[in-house]
């Protein structure tokens, strides 16, 4: 059974990149272009991690994680966050939040890859 | 892996980011505190840098990370921005677009793009080079390894020892222990491993959903250290984890004892029975412990400081930085940022009082008690004073709006061959942050139009007798109760007849239909109207004035047209001051009540019957003064039944520049309204523009004027709007 | 257990064996062997097993023991045999753990 990774990002571009990536590991993939979009697009199917993107329009990321983690199918839902190197605040934000992974943009592909798998293998 | 689609993607997502981060930046000298703005401005930067890292495009990522990091300074409040900043920032925005444009065409960047790369990444420098910590943060951190290779005894083994004592929230956190096996499992062969589960407290006081669990795991990998030390990278902060490289010191195995004192005896068993440590090896390693209690027992802090020596520096830059920030901004902060949401919940309380405070008001009346009139009377008063003052809290400048044109105008001037000068008057006009949000985009398309269609071409301007340089003016002000917002321009003016045999062609009028130049205008708002070969590219990116006109009635404004030939163009945009609250008219008609927006109203009539002809269903006009005033009922227009006939006022109500009298049964007075939006089953509703509830708990319609006097002036426009049958 | 009849109770987990179920689990285990003298519990439909889950197992397993009660765990879905692999807990829950979800046919003790 394939598991299944949402990622939220503003980009288009990283969601296409990280979702090609994603898919030819042996992943289901679903994709949201912000926090509210990736609220509305849970609707209680499994999902066994997030990657979402800190600073975004309409919701932003820290936002999306504490409101994910209210509803009750998705409050041990793993989640990485992504986010600059110069975002040390944010970070300390975003562990309070529940984001306790983190990846520094800019990343590759396999690099995403290689933190999705230590979470979550295929 | 394809990804010439995506890299597709990149580059027209790239090109519209920059194109926002460049409106922003034109914005930004005039609202140098507008957090929004410099979000978006970082935002674009980040997400470019981001997406171009996906691609391994360094010299984007490179260059984009310096203009990011500056930005996030700014973002900070560590650096301000001003007119300086803003030209390296465009700068570097148009370099970022380059280094784009050659990716677009396949093709390496040139010496000079290059040249431009490394001077503008030298300017941006300076800006973060003034505190040096803060800086260090910024750039990222190798967790290097320390080589700790002194002489002493050596395990002999060939196998990594790994010690994981997970931290109790890392369930919690949605890590699971299992999936960190499981990829150490890729990375080499877990040779042994022993699940301590000593931890786990009985079934009956167990926090099930905490984590108890530890591992002691034999592992054989060809892997370096940092590598398999990465598996851990996102629990290392709140869990132990040791990584014993191969034929280590018995002395870090006699750390790793230390490091849990409570275990000792067992964790050495397991060493032994896991393979690690012989028993000779563990004896050895008891005696230096033993010894080791008098002189430099290294508590266990330390040693996890000193596993973790490298990460030290970081920690503390990052605290460094927090703290100034901190501090800078309790330096700087006359004004506090509100969570727009935690606004509107206010202006939402606001509504609630004013409806809970006129019912009051309507009891008193009742009672007419004079000391609980005059109480009530105080209340309204106040009640009035906060309501302004909540709105005036979301109220916003338009002057950043408009001053975000001074670069559209001058690159759409240089893409036309034409010269125009923008100017702005009226910037400190305020209104509602939502509206300025909405406006803007109505605002661009308004713009360009002007510019492509409305401004003539140097040589026609000369043959004119006109000055070379066209002017585009952006004007706002306010105007009984509403603000006025005009793109204006000094070029031909519309061509009426053109105009008036394209609204044939459409269908939109008929051909014989009687109206007046202004009306005939007014049509290029028409859905239907504009077509692809009315329009340039320019102008015409798919939004037609329809469009325009649509967006703006969402905001219960209208927009009117004024050209003279020969002169220029004027568009008019009114709107509303606020979306939420009115002062409103009360008026009867029949047994039902309509608020009419005070704003609009200019005076009351009142006369008989007799003197006003007007038949059911029609529109009539009546002498007001020795001027013609259109007249409409009420009474028809929302199809009223039970109207008792007897005694009529006449409520004048003036939009833009035409005036129309509704013909009611009773006038109740002034009243404030917190307006309700339609239910969807009332969009339809012609003529009304929300609801609002009464003090009473009646709900009452709210009238949309501008749309009734669009309503109530003839064919024309209940051809353009489709009104029902009735007016 | 001088009874003459043993109560026996039964149930199946189905679908998640983790940290969203370990909570419930936990009561309904704990009322089972207040009820019953043995319990039986089915792992033949988990499809997903996590260190929670894991973790539940064990605590399980060591509450039935105190009480001196027995609790079978059995038919171990393929992800539960993974996860006891991966940590080498076969022994720990005894001879039940080796019988895979083909061979085991659902016969009592």
């Amino acid at each position: 059974m394939a598991k299944t990774i949402m990622i939220v990002d503003d980009s288009a571009t990283l969601r296409q990149v990280v979702s090609i990536a994603l898919k030819g590991a042996g992943y289901d993939v679903l994709e949201a272009s912000d926090g509210k979009d990736a609220l509305a697009r849970l609707t209680g199917q499994k999902v066994h991690l997030v990657i979402s993107d800190v600073n975004m329009p309409n919701m932003d990321g820290l936002t999306f994680v504490t409101e994910m983690k209210k509803l009750p199918a998705y409050k041990f839902t793993p989640v990485i966050m992504l986010t600059t190197e110069a975002g040390a605040d944010k970070k300390a934000q975003g562990q309070a939040a529940g984001a306790k992974a983190w990846v520094v943009k800019p990343f590759q592909p396999a690099q995403m890859l290689a933190a999705v798998s230590k979470l979550v293998l295929p | 892996m394809n990804l010439d689609d995506a890299l597709k993607t990149f580059i027209n997502e790239s090109r519209e980011l920059l194109e926002q981060m460049e409106e922003a930046l034109l914005g930004i000298e005039q609202q140098p505190d507008d957090a929004e703005l410099i979000n978006g401005i970082f935002r674009a930067a980040h997400t470019i840098k981001g997406s171009a890292g996906l691609f391994g495009l360094e010299q984007i990522v490179a260059f984009t990370h310096v203009a990011e990091s500056v930005l996030d300074r700014v973002r900070d409040s560590l650096l301000v921005i001003d007119a300086e900043l803003v030209a390296i920032l465009l700068a570097s925005r148009d370099h970022i677009g380059s280094l784009i444009d050659h990716l677009a065409q396949g093709e390496t960047p040139d010496a000079a793009t290059h040249r431009q790369g490394s001077e503008l990444t030298e300017r941006l420098h300076r800006y973060l080079n003034q505190t040096p910590a803060a800086a260090r943060a910024a750039m990222p951190v190798e967790h290097a390894q320390i080589p700790e290779r002194e002489t002493g005894r050596v395990a002999d083994t060939d196998n990594w020892h790994i010690s994981l004592r997970f931290g109790r929230e890392v369930l919690r956190n949605g890590m699971d222990p299992l999936a960190f096996l499981r990829y150490l499992g890729t990375l080499g062969r877990i040779v042994r491993i022993v699940t301590l589960t000593d931890d786990i407290p009985a079934l009956s006081e167990l926090d099930a959903e905490g984590c108890w669990l530890g591992f002691e795991i034999v592992f054989s990998s060809e892997a370096d250290k940092a590598t398999i030390e990465s598996a851990f990278d996102f629990v290392r902060e709140d869990s132990h984890i040791r990584i014993l490289p191969p034929r280590s010191r018995i002395a870090e195995y006699l750390r790793l004892i230390d490091a849990l004192p409570n275990e000792d005896m067992r964790l050495g068993e397991i060493l032994v029975r896991c393979g690690t440590l012989t028993p000779a090896e563990l004896d050895s390693m008891l005696e230096m412990q033993r010894q080791g209690d008098a002189t430099e027992h290294a508590p266990i802090g330390e040693v996890l400081v000193e596993q973790k020596v490298v990460q030290e520096p970081v920690v503390e830059a990052a605290l460094v930085r927090q703290k100034q920030i901190k501090e800078n901004r309790n330096a700087q902060n006359a004004s506090i940022r509100v969570d727009s949401a935690r606004l509107d919940q206010l202006i939402n309380l606001v509504g609630e009082l004013i409806i809970v405070g006129s019912s009051a008001n309507l009891i008193a009346r009742q009672i007419a008690h004079p000391a609980l009139l005059e109480v009530t009377y105080n209340m309204t008063r106040m009640v009035e004073e906060v309501r302004d003052s909540a709105m005036s809290l979301r109220m916003v400048q338009i002057g950043a709006t408009f001053s975000r044109f001074q670069r559209v105008v001058h690159d759409v001037a240089q893409e036309l061959g034409k010269d125009i000068r923008l100017e702005i008057s009226g910037g400190e006009t305020e209104l509602d942050k939502t509206v300025v949000e909405k406006i803007t985009d109505p605002l661009t398309h308004l713009v360009r139009n002007a510019m492509d269609h409305g401004i003539e071409s140097r040589a026609q301007r000369a043959a004119n007798g006109k000055p070379e340089q066209g002017v585009l003016r952006l004007n706002a002000w306010h105007e009984s109760g509403s603000i006025v917002i005009e793109v204006a321009d000094d070029g031909g003016g519309l061509n009426t007849e053109k105009i008036r045999a394209k609204a044939i062609e459409r269908g939109l009028i008929a051909a014989d239909a009687g109206l007046s130049e202004h009306d005939i205008h007014q049509l290029i708002f028409a859905a239907g109207f504009s077509t692809a070969d009315a329009v340039s590219n320019l102008s015409g990116r798919g939004v037609g004035m329809d469009v325009v006109r649509s967006n703006i009635e969402s905001l219960r404004g209208s927009v009117e047209l004024l050209s003279q030939a020969g002169a220029g163009t004027a568009v008019r945009i009114h709107l509303p001051l606020t979306l939420a609250i009115i002062d409103g008219f009360l008026v009867g008609v029949g047994r039902e009540r309509y608020v009419i927006p005070l704003e609009t109203v200019e005076e009351c009539i009142q006369f008989s019957v007799t003197e006003l002809n007007l038949a059911s269903g029609e529109a009539g006009y009546m002498d007001l003064r020795g001027e013609v005033l259109p007249c409409v009922r009420l009474r028809d227009v929302f199809d009223v039944r039970h109207s008792s006939a007897t005694r009529e006022s006449i409520v004048v109500v003036r939009h833009g520049a035409r005036r129309v009298g509704l013909v009611v049964n009773a006038l109740y007075g002034e009243l404030q309204a917190v307006i309700k939006p339609l239910g969807r089953l009332f969009e339809a509703a012609q003529g009304v523009g929300g609801f609002t509830i009464l003090g009473d708990g009646e709900v009452t319609p709210v009238i949309d004027v501008a749309r009734l006097i669009e309503l109530s002036a003839g064919p024309l426009h209940s051809r353009a709007g489709g009104l029902p049958a009735a007016a | 257990m001088g009874d003459a009849r043993i109560q026996l109770g039964q149930f199946v987990i189905e679908g998640e064996l983790t940290i969203y179920r370990v909570t419930e689990l936990q009561q309904t285990l704990l009322d089972l062997l207040r009820r019953c003298d043995a319990v039986d519990a089915d792992l033949s439909q988990v499809n997903e097993i996590d260190g929670a889950g894991l973790q539940w197992m064990v605590a399980a397993k060591r509450e039935a023991n105190r009480q001196h009660k027995p609790l079978r765990f059995a038919g171990h879905s393929r992800p539960v045999q993974e996860a006891l692999d991966l940590c080498d807990l076969g022994a720990f829950f005894g001879d039940q753990v080796v019988i895979s979800s083909q061979a085991w046919e659902g016969a009592g003790s």
